[in-house]
C-alpha cells in the first residue's frame, strides 16, 4: 500500500507539480491563550522553517490543538503574535496568498456532502480548472489514501479512520503550501499510519511543503520530524531534533518518551482524567 | 450588565455578518445550485404548514368577526376585516412565525452543528467564508420565497374566512358579499405592504438564526440550546419589529 | 431527490407565487395597469365630507370609476374622479357626494344628465349638487318639528280666533247668536203673541206650540256645538303635547338616531295627527263638519230667517197652515 502512494506522488502528473510552491515559514512569538480565565498556552515561542517538518508532541490536553487553531488563523492568541510567511493568518488575504491545509483531528468533513464533493469543494469554490481537471485531482487524492471506493459515500457512513483519511485527502486537493496536521495517525491502523508518514515526508521532500504535525504518536514523531517540540500543560518544555530528544536526560522527556504504565501512579490517574475531559 | 454586553455582541455580530454576506452578493450566480436548494427548503417545504395555519387563521377571524359583528348588524364587513387583517398583519406575521419555527430552527441547528463539528473552521481554513457559502444563499432564498409564502397565506386565509362566512349558521353571509366586502376594502397596496413586512421579518429571522448558529461554542449539547435561542430571539424580533415596521410603512 | 427535480419544484413554486400575486392584483385593483385608459373629471364641492381617494364613483348605482385624489381648491374641496374611458358623462350631469351607510364610506353619485348632449372631456369640471349630510338632516328634522308646531298653532288660532281679525269660528258663532238676539227676541215676542192667540183660540195648535220639544231641540243643537268646540280645544292641546315630545326628542339626537322606537313613536303620532287632520279636512266628525261644512252655518241662519218669515206669515194665514209652514221650514 505504501508503494503506489509513493510512486503516485513522484509522478509528474500529481496534483502538486504544476504549482511553484514557495516554502512558507511560520513564526510563533510568545503567544498565550486564555479561555474564560483558564490559561491553555503560556508564552510559547518557536518557528517552523520553510520546508521542514516540525512535530509538536505532548500529552492530551497540553494545548496542542489550540496551538494549531492560532497558527491556522481560526483564532487570535490572547497575547503574542503568529505570522505565516510574514503575514497575519487570520486575514483573508493571507489565505489567498498562502494555501494552508488543516487536517482536523475529527475530520471536520462536510456532512451534507459526499466524500467526492467534500474534496471537490475547494477547487470548485476557487474556480481552479474545469470539472474534468477537478475530477482528476480529486480521484488522484482519493487513490493516494485508498479511498476510491468511498467517493460516493457520505461522511456519516465512514469510520473514524476513513474520515481522517478523507480529511487528509481534502487538504491535499488544496495543493497546500503549509500543512497542519492534528493527530493525523490517531484511529488509523499501523499500515495506514505508515502511509500517512510517507505522504507527509513526500510533501516535504519533493514539494517543499512546510508541515506542522501535532501528535502524541512517538513513533511517527521520531520518524519524520526534522525538529520536535514538546508541549506540556501549555508550556514548551523542549525544542530540538529527534536525536536531541532521544539523548535527553530531562526526566519529563524521558518519562514522556518511555511511558511506564503504572496504574497506581498519580500522574497516570491525572492524565486519564484529562483524557476524559478532552474527549 | 453581562447580559447587555452579550446582547450588544449579538447585534454587532449580526450586523457584521450582514455586511459580509452582502459584500459576497456578486458570487451569488456561481452559487445558483445552493440558492435553489435553499429556496426549496425555505419555500417549497414550508408551504403546506403555512397553508394549513393561514386557512385556520382565516376561519377563526371570520368566526370571531361574525360573532362580534352580529350584535350591530355589520356582518357584511366580515370580508373586509378578514381581507385586511390577513393581508396587512396576520399573513406576513404568521408566515414569519412559522418560518422562525420551521426554517429558523433548521438553519440554526445545521449551522450550529457545522460549527460544533468544526466544519465551519474547515471552510474558513479553505478560504471559503461561511458568510458566502452558508449565509448568502439563505438570505437570497428568503427574499425570493417570502412574498410567495405570504401571498399563499393571504389567499388561503381569505378562502378560510369565506368558508366560515358561508357555512357557519350564525354568520351565514354569502360568498359573494364576503368577497365583495373583501375586494372593496382590501387594496393591492395592502397586499404589497404585507409582503414588505414579511420580507423584513423573514430576512431578520434567517440572518439572526444564521448568526446564532455560527456563534455556537462548545459541544453537541450547545446545538439544542442554540436552536432554542434562535427560535426565541426570532419570535421576539418579529413582534418587536412588527411594531416599528408597521409604523415606518404607514 | 435529484437536483433537477428540486430545481423544477422550486421553479413551479415560484411561478405559483407569481401567478397568485398576479391574481390578487387583478382581483383587488381590477388590473389597473392594463385596464383601458381612463379620463379624469373634476368635481368641486363645498364639503367633501369623508370622501377619500379610492372611493367609488357610481352612475345609477353602477361603478364607473373611482376617486383619484381629493384636494383643496380655493375655498372648496376638489375631488378628481377617474372615470372609465368607455363611460360618457353628459355635460349637464351633476355629481353629489352620497353616503353608502350610517357608518359606511361615501361615494360620488353622478346623475345621467340629458342624453345626446356632448360628453365631458378629460379634465372638465362637472356640475355638483351639495347633498345634505346626516347632521343637516337632523337639523332639518328639528326645523320640521317647529314648523309643525307653528302650523298647529295657527290651526288652534283658527278656532279661538284673533280678536283683531274678527275672530275664529267660536267668535263667529257667538256673533251669529248675538247679532240675531233682537230677531230672536222678536220671534219670541211673536211666538208669545201666537201662544196667546192659541191659548185663546185653537187648542190643537196651542198644544203643538206649547210642546217644549222644539225649543229643547234648538237648545240641544247649541249644546252640541259647544261640546264640539271644547273637543277641538282638547285636540289642539293634545297636538301641542305631541309637539312638545317631538321638541324634546330633537334635543337628544342620539335617541333619535339609535332608538328606533322613539323615531317610530314620532312617526306614529305624526301619522295620527295626519289622520285626524285628514278626517277634519274630509269633514268627518262633529268638528270636521263644523269647520268644513259652511252649510251648517248657512242653514242655521236660513233656519232662523225662515222661522222669522214663518212666524210673520203666521199672522196673516190660518193657524193650521202656519203650523205646517213652521214645521216645513224647520224640519
Amino acid at each position: 500500500m505504501n508503494e503506489p502512494a509513493t510512486s503516485a506522488c513522484s509522478k509528474t502528473r500529481n496534483p502538486f507539480t504544476g504549482v511553484e510552491a514557495n516554502a512558507v515559514g511560520v513564526r510563533v512569538d510568545a503567544i498565550s491563550k486564555k479561555y474564560d480565565g483558564v490559561t491553555v498556552l503560556k508564552n510559547v515561542t518557536f518557528d517552523v522553517q520553510p520546508g521542514e517538518i516540525f512535530v509538536m508532541m505532548g500529552p492530551s490536553g497540553s494545548g496542542k490543538s489550540v496551538l494549531l487553531r492560532q497558527i491556522s488563523g481560526l483564532e487570535y492568541p490572547t497575547s503574542g503574535t503568529v505570522t505565516v510567511d510574514g503575514m497575519d493568518p487570520c486575514l483573508e488575504e493571507t489565505r489567498y496568498r498562502v494555501r494552508i491545509g488543516l487536517v482536523f483531528q475529527a475530520g471536520a468533513l462536510f456532512n451534507s456532502l459526499s466524500v467526492y464533493d467534500n474534496l471537490a469543494l475547494y477547487p470548485r469554490e476557487h474556480r481552479s480548472g474545469g470539472e474534468a481537471s477537478i475530477r482528476e485531482k480529486v480521484m488522484h487524492a482519493l487513490r493516494i489514501l485508498s479511498l476510491e471506493d468511498a467517493a460516493r459515500k457520505f461522511p456519516s457512513e465512514l469510520s473514524g479512520g476513513m474520515k481522517k483519511r478523507v480529511s487528509i485527502a481534502r487538504s491535499l486537493v488544496m495543493e497546500p503550501q503549509l500543512m497542519l496536521y492534528d493527530e493525523p495517525t490517531s484511529e488509523l491502523d499501523p499500515v495506514m499510519s505508515a502511509t500517512i508518514s510517507e505522504i507527509i515526508a513526500t510533501l516535504k521532500n519533493e514539494y517543499s511543503v512546510t508541515s506542522l504535525v501535532v501528535t502524541h504518536d512517538r513513533a511517527l514523531a521520531l520518524t519524520i520530524a526534522n525538529r520536535v517540540g514538546i508541549l506540556m500543560a501549555g508550556r514548551l518544555v523542549t525544542l530540538g531534533t529527534a536525536d536531541d530528544l532521544r539523548s535527553s536526560t530531562d526526566p519529563r522527556i524521558v518519562d514522556f518518551l518511555n511511558p511506564k504504565i503504572d496504574i497506581e501512579h498519580p500522574r497516570f490517574k491525572k492524565l486519564e482524567a484529562q483524557e476524559k475531559d478532552t474527549s | 450588565m453581562k447580559r447587555i454586553v452579550s446582547i450588544l455582541e449579538g447585534v454587532g455580530s449580526v450586523v457584521q455578518l450582514l455586511v459580509k454576506s452582502v459584500s459576497y452578493a456578486p458570487t451569488l450566480p456561481r452559487q445558483w445550485a445552493r440558492f435553489v436548494e435553499q429556496c426549496y427548503l425555505i419555500g417549497y417545504t414550508t408551504m403546506p404548514i403555512v397553508s394549513i395555519l393561514s386557512f385556520f387563521i382565516g376561519t377563526v377571524l371570520a368566526l370571531e368577526a361574525g360573532y362580534s359583528m352580529e350584535g350591530f348588524g355589520a356582518k357584511e364587513y366580515i370580508g373586509s376585516l378578514v381581507g385586511l387583517s390577513m393581508a396587512r398583519e396576520l399573513g406576513p406575521m404568521m408566515t414569519s412565525v412559522l418560518l422562525a419555527g420551521r426554517v429558523g430552527s433548521a438553519i440554526t441547528a445545521e449551522l450550529a452543528s457545522m460549527t460544533v463539528y468544526q466544519e465551519v473552521d474547515a471552510l474558513t481554513v479553505m478560504n471559503i467564508p461561511a458568510a458566502r457559502m452558508l449565509v448568502l444563499p439563505r438570505l437570497a432564498a428568503i427574499l425570493v420565497m417570502m412574498p410567495v409564502l405570504t401571498v399563499i397565506a393571504n389567499i388561503v386565509g381569505w378562502f378560510g374566512g369565506a368558508v366560515v362566512a358561508r357555512y357557519v349558521s350564525f354568520v351565514g353571509i354569502s360568498s359573494e358579499s364576503y368577497f365583495a366586502a373583501l375586494r372593496h376594502y382590501t387594496k393591492f397596496k395592502d397586499v404589497i405592504y404585507g409582503m414588505e413586512k414579511a420580507e423584513v421579518f423573514g430576512f431578520v429571522v434567517v440572518l439572526v438564526c444564521c448568526n446564532i448558529g455560527l456563534s455556537t461554542r462548545g459541544g453537541p449539547r450547545e446545538i439544542g440550546a442554540a436552536v432554542t435561542r434562535g427560535v426565541v430571539v426570532s419570535l421576539i424580533l418579529i413582534l418587536v419589529l412588527d411594531y416599528f415596521v408597521t409604523k415606518v410603512l404607514m | 431527490m435529484n437536483t433537477a427535480q428540486q430545481t423544477a419544484r422550486v421553479g413551479l413554486f415560484f411561478l405559483l407565487g407569481v401567478a397568485l400575486v398576479w391574481v390578487t392584483f387583478e382581483t383587488l385593483s381590477n388590473g389597473k395597469i392594463f385596464a383601458p385608459k381612463s379620463h379624469t373629471i373634476v368635481a368641486r364641492f363645498d364639503d367633501l365630507r369623508q370622501l377619500k381617494a379610492g372611493d367609488d364613483v357610481l352612475m345609477a348605482g353602477v361603478k364607473v370609476g373611482s376617486v383619484l385624489k381629493t384636494q383643496l381648491a380655493g375655498h372648496r374641496g376638489e375631488a378628481v374622479l377617474q372615470i372609465d374611458s368607455n363611460i360618457d358623462i353628459a355635460s349637464d350631469a351633476t355629481a353629489t357626494v352620497a353616503m353608502s351607510g350610517l357608518i359606511g364610506g361615501n361615494y360620488v353619485s353622478i346623475g345621467m344628465g340629458t342624453a345626446g348632449l356632448p360628453p365631458l372631456m378629460d379634465g372638465a369640471e362637472i356640475r355638483t349638487v351639495e347633498s345634505p349630510d346626516l347632521n343637516t338632516i337632523m337639523a332639518q328634522l328639528g326645523g320640521l318639528g317647529k314648523e309643525l308646531q307653528s302650523s298647529l298653532g295657527s290651526f288652534s288660532s283658527a278656532f279661538n280666533g284673533d280678536p283683531k281679525t274678527g275672530g275664529g269660528i267660536m267668535q263667529k258663532l257667538d256673533k251669529l247668536v248675538t247679532e240675531n238676539t233682537a230677531r230672536i227676541n222678536a220671534t219670541m215676542e211673536n211666538l208669545q203673541q201666537i201662544t196667546d192667540k192659541i191659548n185663546r183660540g185653537d187648542g190643537t195648535i196651542g198644544r203643538l206650540l206649547n210642546d217644549p220639544k222644539l225649543h229643547d231641540e234648538l237648545l240641544a243643537t247649541v249644546d252640541e256645538i259647544k261640546s264640539a268646540a271644547s273637543q277641538a280645544k282638547e285636540l289642539v292641546a293634545n297636538a301641542q303635547a305631541v309637539i312638545a315630545q317631538v321638541k324634546s326628542g330633537q334635543g337628544a339626537l342620539g335617541t333619535l338616531v339609535y332608538d328606533k322606537k322613539a323615531a317610530d313613536d314620532i312617526k306614529a303620532s305624526i301619522a295620527d295627527l295626519r289622520t285626524v287632520s285628514d278626517k277634519i279636512a274630509r269633514g268627518e266628525g262633529t268638528l270636521g263638519k263644523l269647520i268644513s261644512d259652511d252649510a251648517l252655518y248657512n242653514s242655521a241662519q236660513i233656519t232662523l230667517k225662515k222661522a222669522d218669515r214663518a212666524l210673520d206669515g203666521l199672522n196673516d194665514s190660518g193657524p193650521i197652515t202656519a203650523v205646517g209652514i213652521v214645521a216645513n221650514a224647520l224640519f
